[in-house]
């Protein structure tokens, strides 16, 4: 899947492309959004176009935050719909991702700009 | 006394709406909905179009009762229960909307006849007998009573298996009460909520680091919620029951379907939607399978997503939550409730354990049905870890907070510690969810005073120690608009011409009639229209089992569950005891008697189902045995249901409850019976004796072991069945008859076995020791009902004196003691 994203001084913003983030497309996103986590440390992943998640996407998910963490990054999550988000908070994954309402307030969690 | 015939005005006059408009509603569904002129449609149809009309009208009471639950902010309760038995629905809406006259007279202008129509209908029988029909019961007086409530179930596509029966044994067939839709359920797809199960529970630390559990590698199903209106009577209150279906995630795997896999990509749709395929064919024999522990996690998950949603809406956060709901836990089968609650408090809500341990303490209140070891369930801590892994966890943290109380208040007794704890240590650990029902609830009931007694000093003696306060009665009830006004229309005109309509909504006033067992007038009517009912009863006997028998004999009815414990066989026994007598002695019976079974056996219960084949067995040697000359009848009416109870119980002269005292929680066919105005014998057991004390000694026939007669057999061990046989010419002859070949030619030896193990296994239901007390209290019923008046008074009186067990009072009862809740009735929501 085309995973577009932006660069925002040092970090990086993408958006999941789909609607649906599933055991059929998971392991897809994880293989495209690799690339994105080789290359940047600080990953703000836009969830507004997504409408459902299943165990397999929150797995993706946590597959990038590890990856992340493990370089010293970090991941912050936003645009979640109120579907998404019940199943974040089902699984107490809320509390692990740093779940932001917008892009803006996403990237301004991060602190200041490097540039 | 008041005069019979002045006519009383309705106390509550129903719907306000005319013949043209409800025609024109009927007419429009048969063009709209069936897309056929009235006159092309199948009786069916006409069912289909009737209902769709009458549930417009339910849904503008519902609409406007929402709007005065949410202007009076009014506290609800939610109703949780693995069964609802609610039989057939379209009668009951018409009654309780106060226009099943008009609407009988409307379909005859269109040309219909509403009694066809009627029975078009499919029982809803989303339930296996007792605990399934006090629920639907309980619906029924909630919205009479003006009280906010939700009923939370299943909607199971088969319901319990139709029974035929085929050379006297059972047989099962699916009951696919689905297969044409019903009319009465409004399906909510966009308030579906998703339940996770399955996976694994990974430890970890969350932002803060604290310590984070998160429950990774799940499936997930979708409960998909269908709404049952459900009005009281007067129609001013439409509460609902919800009920939920199980689909997959997704419609199928499409990288699976596009490899051309078809049948494997719909297998997991299949899968998940099994959950809500099947009603469990037994609440007394747990299955000890996995798809019976998925559905009740499946009813709490759906269920606690959805109260937690609604009041979330109304309210914002949690704090309130037990100021504005109420939880009940219908038996064990919801218990993972408890789990679930604190689950979304502590993981989803982020609450304190100590908050959310009490909100959810304060919320739950749980009732207990049975204390049949066999019937308690017990779930294995590895099925829980891999179905729940979890809300494992949460139980085995209620657990160990919970044993520390315990030792705070019996230091040192270990054995205490071992017979409270919610986990069952052992070779194969297991988790006791009435000690999980218990340890998170609030109140603890049950529902007979004798059975609430023996909770409180058997079952759950050390909690009762522990918690005192926590424990009550409730004593079970049961709707009179189902099963009097509704099922016996006959008595309940009867009855309204002669004291009123108070009764049908408050039932204490019914006591208005006992005068009237004195005057000979009335006790003609009353006559006349029991043998009205008994000559509807006898109809369904011959159209169903081909047996003709006399309305004049005394109607003599046992109908519930078959179980050991209910005692089916005391009365066939008795009932061979009568034949010989006959037969061989030439001792004819004081009165002609029809002995009428009906009930169910679970499939998987071996020795139920021999029961129902002797019954059957017995009843083709006697009715076929030309000595008799029609003195005796028996008769065994196959697939007992709702439907069939509403024919059954007002034709009954005589109701069996003759259960092993200790052993029947309650029971309510006892009050059903009684309260049309059948004669009880029976043991002191369950509501029985409660029975007893309403109508008075001289109106029923008690015999047998008292339950610490029983207790006490049990304990000192010297109960021998075979040496009180061999002491007692009568037990001898009956129980050489039943083992013998003789109701058994064509299978020879087939009951030898049932009646030697009775002998030799110890007689665990007590069938040898009751069974002199129990013919000497036939040989009394038979006595009485030589004397048609002082029969017919008693009856009366019994009709008179059954208020007490009307579900109002019941449901009166938890509302004030245990629920908190409050009636909305209609003058509060204006504004």
């Amino acid at each position: 899947m085309e995973i577009v994203f932006d660069k925002v001084g040092d970090l990086t913003v993408a958006a999941v492309p789909v609607e649906e983030l599933d055991a059929s497309n998971a392991g897809e996103f994880k293989r495209d959004v690799a690339p994105l986590l080789e290359a940047n440390t600080k990953l703000v992943l836009d969830l507004s176009r997504l409408h459902f998640v299943d165990s397999s996407g929150l797995g993706a998910f946590i597959s990038c935050l590890r990856k992340l963490n493990a370089s010293g990054g970090d991941i912050k999550l936003c645009g979640m719909s109120k579907q998404v988000r019940g199943v974040f908070e089902l699984v107490r994954l809320h509390r692990v991702f740093d779940i932001c309402a917008t892009i803006e307030e996403a990237v301004h969690a991060f602190g200041p700009k490097d540039s | 006394m008041p005069g019979r015939n002045e006519p009383v005005p309705p106390q509550r006059p129903g719907l306000d709406i005319s013949m043209s408009t409800l025609r024109d509603s009927i007419e429009r569904h048969a063009r709209y909905s069936q897309a056929q002129p009235w006159e092309s449609l199948s009786t069916r149809q006409m069912f289909e179009c009737v209902s769709l009309a009458l549930r417009d009208l339910l849904i503008d009471r519902r609409l406007e009762t929402e709007r005065r639950y949410r202007h009076a902010d009014a506290k609800q309760l939610c109703y949780v229960s693995i069964e609802y038995l609610l039989g057939r629905l379209l009668a009951n809406n018409l009654s309780n909307l106060g226009i099943y006259d008009l609407c009988r007279e409307t379909l005859r202008h269109m040309g219909a006849d509403l009694d066809l129509i009627e029975e078009c209908e499919p029982d809803a029988a989303l339930g296996n007998g007792g605990l399934g029909r006090l629920a639907a019961c309980f619906l029924d007086s909630l919205a009479t009573l003006d009280m906010p409530s939700y009923g939370y179930g299943i909607n199971y596509e088969y319901g319990l298996f139709r029974q035929d029966i085929d050379n006297g044994y059972q047989k099962e067939k699916p009951d696919n009460w689905l297969a044409f839709g019903t009319p009465w359920e409004i399906e909510r797809s966009g308030e579906a909520c998703l339940v996770p199960l399955y996976g694994r529970v990974e430890d970890g630390v969350d932002r803060s680091g604290q310590y984070n559990p998160m429950w990774l590698d799940w499936q997930l199903l979708i409960g998909v919620p269908h709404d049952v209106p459900v009005v009281g009577y007067g129609g001013r209150t439409v509460n609902l029951l919800r009920l939920f279906s199980a689909r997959s995630s997704r419609n199928f795997d499409m990288q699976i379907f596009n490899t051309g896999d078809y049948l494997r990509a719909v297998e997991q749709k299949i899968a998940s939607e099994t959950i809500s395929k099947v009603l469990y064919p037994s609440d007394a024999v747990p299955p000890g399978q996995e798809l019976r522990f998925v559905q009740e996690y499946f009813l709490v998950a759906c269920t606690l997503r959805d109260i937690v949603n609604r009041y979330e809406k109304a309210h914002g956060t949690l704090d309130a939550f037990p100021t504005k709901v109420a939880i009940h836990l219908n038996d064990t089968h919801p218990a993972l409730a408890v789990a679930e609650l604190m689950r979304i408090l502590v993981d989803e809500r982020n609450l304190p354990w100590g908050r959310a341990w009490d909100i959810t303490q304060s919320t739950m209140a749980y009732t207990n049905h049975t204390l049949l070891s066999e019937a308690l369930e017990k779930w294995p801590v590895p099925l829980l870890e891999r179905v729940v892994p979890r809300h494992l966890q949460i139980i085995y943290e209620i657990n160990q907070r919970f044993l520390t109380e315990v030792a705070c208040v019996w230091p040192g007794d270990q054995g205490r510690v071992q017979r409270m704890s919610i986990v069952e240590e052992g070779p194969s650990k297991q988790v006791r969810m009435a000690h999980l029902s218990m340890v998170g609830s609030h109140s603890i009931n049950g529902v007979s005073v004798l059975h609430s007694r023996l909770v409180q000093t058997t079952l759950a003696r050390d909690f009762h120690d522990l918690w005192p306060d926590r424990f009550s009665n409730k004593t079970n009830g049961v709707t009179p608009r189902r099963w009097l006004l509704q099922a016996n229309p006959l008595l309940a005109r009867l009855i309204r011409r002669t004291i009123g309509e108070g009764w049908i909504t408050d039932l204490d006033k019914i006591r208005a009639l006992e005068p009237y067992a004195g005057d000979s007038a009335f006790r003609q009517e009353f006559l006349a229209a029991k043998r009205a009912n008994k000559e509807r009863l006898a109809r369904l006997i011959s159209e169903t089992t081909s047996v003709r028998v006399d309305p004049a004999s005394l109607f003599d009815v046992q109908v519930k569950r078959i179980h050991e414990y209910k005692r089916q066989l005391l009365n066939v026994m008795q009932i061979v005891f009568e034949y010989l007598r006959l037969v061989e002695d030439g001792v004819h019976p004081a009165v002609p008697r029809t002995y009428i079974f009906a009930g169910k056996a679970a499939p998987g219960y071996r020795a139920a189902k021999h029961i129902i084949k002797v019954i059957c067995n017995v009843a083709a040697t006697i009715n076929n045995d030309q000595r008799v000359k029609g003195q005796l009848k028996v008769v065994f009416i196959p697939d007992f249901r709702v439907s069939l109870a509403e024919t059954v119980i007002p034709g009954a002269d005589l109701s069996e409850q003759i259960s092993t005292a200790g052993s029947e929680a309650s029971g309510t066919g006892n009050m059903k019976l009684a309260m049309n105005g059948a004669l009880t014998i029976g043991t002191l057991d369950g509501a029985t004796i409660e029975i007893l004390e309403a109508v008075g000694a001289e109106n029923i026939f008690i015999f047998g072991l008292t339950a610490e007669q029983v207790q006490a057999w049990r304990n000192c061990g010297t109960y021998r069945p075979r040496d009180l046989v061999s002491g007692d010419r009568r037990l001898k002859r009956i129980v050489d008859a039943l083992a013998s070949d003789r109701f058994c030619p064509k299978e020879p030896g087939l009951f030898r076995s049932i009646f030697e193990s009775l002998l030799d296994q110890g007689d665990p239901y007590f069938h040898i020791a009751d069974l002199p007390a129990y013919i000497d209290a036939q040989d009394r019923v038979a006595k009485e009902f030589e004397r048609p008046p002082a029969w017919v008074s008693k009856a009366i009186l019994n009709v008179a004196r059954i208020g007490r067990f009307s579900s109002d009072r019941t449901i009166r009862e938890y509302a004030n003691d245990v629920w908190g809740i409050a009636s909305v009735p209609e003058s509060s929501g204006q504004g």
